[in-house]
C-alpha cells in the first residue's frame, strides 16, 4: 500500500485562483518525500488538502489507503502535521503544550506521560520542559511543534517549511531529527520546501512544483543527472592552444579567454586526471574549480524560473516574535 | 466520551494559561469595578432606579457582573483570530478532535475567564458592603449563568471571526457591539425607562434575560420569570455555538 496517493487533486479558490490545477503523484511508506516550488506553487494547499484541513475543488487523495474526503476523522487519527506558523502556544510550558495534544490526539492516559517524555526526549527539550514556550528559541520551538505532532506516533507526518526562519545552527539541528526520525521509525513524511539544499540533504524523492503543477518527480541525484553533468572550469594563461581531450575525460564545453570549461561526470574522480593531462602538455595551471548541478538548475530546467528566496527574508524575524507578543 | 474529553482539554489549556499568568484578567477587572465604585456610588442617590426597598447599587451590582463576563466573551474572537494568525487554531483542527468540540472548548475556556470576573465582582461586592443573597445554590446559578453567558457571546464572536478574519476588524465590531448590548439591557436602569423603539432592541438582547436571572437569584428570590430567562439563553447559547462550530473552519481556508 503506498502511504500516499494523490491524483487529479484541483483546487480553486473563490476569486478563481487555481492554486492546485491537477496534480497527481504517490509517495511509498517509510520515504521522504519533498514538495519543492517557489510561494505560491500550491505545496501548502497541497498539504491542507492531505491533512483535512480544506476540501479540494475535484480529484482525489488517500493516506494509507483512507480517502482524505470520506473520512477526514480517520487520517487525522494516523498523521502529525506541523503547520508553517507557529503552532505552540508560548503562555504554556513545553510539557503543558505536549499534554493538551496527547489528550487531543486521544492517547490512553496510562501512556501520556511516557509518549510526552519520549517526544521531548527525541527533539532534545527535556531538560527545558517546564519553561513557557514564550522563552524559547525559534529553533526550539519549531522542535517543540514537531514533538507535539509525534506525541500521536503517527505514521506520516507532514512537515510546512519545517526550517523557514530558522537560523542556520537551528536549521541543521531541525534537519537531522527530521532524518533521524525517518530512519529510526520509519516515519512516512512529506516536506514542503523552497530551499533547494535542504531538499537535496533530506528528500528521497522530489517533486517540483510551480503554479499549481508538478514538473517532475524523481530523485535529487536523477533530476540532477537530468540537467545534464559536472562542468569542471580550469583557468590557463589566455594565450594557451585548444586541448583536445580523451572522449571518457569528459566534453571540452569552450576554450577561451583562458577558460576551460569541461562537461563531465563525477568531476572531482576527474580532475587529477585534468592536471595530469595538462602537465603532459606542459600547460601551466592557474586554478581549477568544480561545479556541480543543483537542484536549482533543475528548477530552471522543469519550471522555467529561478525559486525566488527573497520573499523568505521577512519571514524570518518574524516568527519568535509572533509568538511573543502574547495577545 | 472523546468529545467531551476533547471540550474540557480545549477549556483546561485556557486555565492552564491564566494560572501562569492571570495579568490580563485583573486589569479586565478594573472596569467593572469602576461602575460599581463611580457610576454605582453617583446614582445611589437617584431612588427611581432601583424597585423599592433596594439601593441603586444592589441593583446594578447583577448587571455590572453580566456586563464584565459579556465583555470578555465578546472580544474572544480576537483569541482565535489571533491562534489562526499563528498555526495554532489549524494545529488544533488537523488533530482527531471534532471540530465542534473544539469550538465547545473554546467557549468554555471564554467561560473559565469569565468565571474568574465572576469571583472578582462578588469579591468587590462583599467588599462594598453592597447586600446580596449570598445563598450557595443561587451563587451556584449564577456561576452557571456566567458560563452560559460566555459561551453563547465568545460563539457568537467567534462567528464574527469566521468572516471577519483580522484582529483590528474584531476590535472595531466588539466596540461597536458592546455598548448597546450593554445600554439595550436592564442592565444599569429598569427596560420600563427606556423609549418604545429601544425596548424591542431590549428584548430580543440576551443580556437582558441574563441580568434579570441574575437579579432574581441574587436580589428579590422571587424565581418566577428564571425559566423564560434560562430558556431564552439557552436559545441563543446553542444557536450560536452551533453556527460557529460549522463556520470555524473558514478561519483556516
Amino acid at each position: 500500500m503506498k502511504a500516499v496517493e494523490v491524483d487529479g487533486l484541483t483546487k480553486v479558490y473563490g476569486r478563481g485562483t487555481r492554486a492546485l490545477d491537477g496534480i497527481g503523484f504517490s509517495v511509498d511508506e517509510g520515504e521522504i518525500f519533498g514538495l519543492l516550488g517557489p510561494n505560491g506553487a500550491g505545496k501548502s494547499t497541497t498539504i491542507k488538502v492531505l491533512t483535512t484541513l480544506i476540501r479540494p475543488t475535484s480529484g482525489t487523495a488517500r493516506v494509507f489507503g483512507t480517502d482524505v474526503l470520506q473520512h477526514p476523522q480517520q487520517v487525522r487519527q494516523m498523521m502529525g502535521y506541523v503547520p508553517q506558523a507557529i503552532s505552540v502556544d508560548g503562555d504554556l510550558t513545553g510539557y503543558e503544550n505536549l499534554l493538551i495534544f496527547s489528550k487531543l490526539f486521544y492517547v490512553e492516559k496510562s501512556e501520556r506521560r511516557a509518549r510526552i517524555d519520549e517526544a521531548l526526549e527525541f527533539m532534545q527539550l527535556a531538560e527545558r520542559a517546564d519553561d513557557l514556550v514564550k522563552h524559547y528559541s525559534g529553533g526550539m520551538m519549531r522542535r517543540l511543534e514537531i514533538a507535539q505532532a509525534l506525541v500521536n506516533r503517527p505514521r506520516i507526518l507532514f512537515l510546512d517549511e519545517p526550517s523557514i526562519g530558522l537560523d542556520p545552527f537551528s536549521k541543521n539541528e531541525v534537519k537531522s531529527r527530521v532524518r533521524e526520525l525517518n530512519r529510526e521509525l520509519n516515519m512516512t513524511m512529506i516536506v514542503t520546501t523552497h530551499d533547494m539544499v535542504e531538499a537535496d540533504e533530506i528528500c528521497d524523492r522530489v517533486a517540483i512544483m510551480n503554479a499549481g503543477r508538478i514538473a517532475v518527480v524523481d530523485t535529487p541525484t536523477r533530476l540532477k543527472e537530468s540537467v545534464g553533468g559536472d562542468i569542471v572550469t580550469v583557468r590557463v594563461p589566455p594565450a594557451t592552444a585548444a586541448v583536445s581531450l580523451p572522449p571518457d575525460l569528459g566534453r571540452l564545453l569552450s576554450s577561451e579567454g583562458g577558460e576551460m570549461r569541461i562537461l563531465t561526470q563525477n568531476g572531482e574522480e576527474k580532475i587529477p586526471r585534468v592536471i595530469a593531462l595538462l602537465e603532459a602538455r606542459e600547460v601551466p595551471i592557474e586554478s581549477i574549480s568544480l561545479a556541480k548541478p543543483t537542484l536549482d538548475d533543475v528548477f530552471i530546467k522543469y519550471a522555467g524560473s529561478r525559486v525566488d528566496q527573497g520573499r523568505y527574508v521577512e519571514a524570518r524575524s518574524e516568527r519568535r516574535n509572533f509568538a511573543r507578543r502574547g495577545r | 466520551m472523546r468529545s467531551i474529553a476533547s471540550v474540557v482539554t480545549v477549556a483546561e489549556m485556557e486555565a492552564r494559561k491564566i494560572r501562569h499568568d492571570s495579568t490580563e484578567l485583573w486589569m479586565r477587572a478594573i472596569q467593572p469595578a469602576l461602575w460599581l465604585l463611580i457610576f454605582g456610588e453617583v446614582l445611589n442617590s437617584v431612588k427611581v432606579l432601583a424597585p423599592a426597598g433596594y439601593s441603586y447599587m444592589q441593583y446594578i451590582a447583577p448587571g455590572v457582573l453580566a456586563q464584565s463576563v459579556l465583555f470578555v466573551a465578546i472580544f474572544y474572537g480576537i483569541t482565535i483570530v489571533w491562534e489562526r494568525d499563528v498555526g495554532l487554531l489549524t494545529k488544533l483542527l488537523s488533530t482527531p478532535s471534532p471540530r465542534s468540540s473544539i469550538v465547545i472548548g473554546k467557549a468554555l475556556a471564554s467561560a473559565v475567564r469569565g468565571v474568574f470576573q465572576a469571583v472578582v465582582i462578588f469579591a468587590l461586592s462583599l467588599l462594598l458592603g453592597i447586600r446580596l443573597r449570598f445563598d450557595p445554590l443561587d451563587v451556584l446559578g449564577v456561576f452557571g449563568i456566567v458560563v452560559m453567558l460566555s459561551m453563547c457571546f465568545s460563539s457568537f464572536s467567534m462567528i464574527l471571526a469566521s468572516f471577519l478574519k483580522t484582529r483590528d476588524r474584531m476590535m472595531g465590531i466588539g466596540q461597536v457591539l458592546t455598548m448597546p448590548l450593554f445600554f439595550a439591557s436592564s442592565a444599569i436602569y429598569p427596560i420600563s425607562l427606556m423609549p418604545y423603539w429601544l425596548k424591542y432592541v431590549a428584548y430580543v438582547n440576551p443580556l437582558s434575560y441574563v441580568v434579570d436571572a441574575m437579579r432574581s437569584l441574587l436580589l428579590t428570590g422571587d424565581y418566577s420569570s428564571v425559566p423564560l430567562d434560562l430558556g431564552a439563553l439557552v436559545v441563543a447559547t446553542v444557536f450560536f455555538v452551533g453556527v460557529a462550530s460549522v463556520v470555524v473552519k473558514r478561519l483556516v481556508q
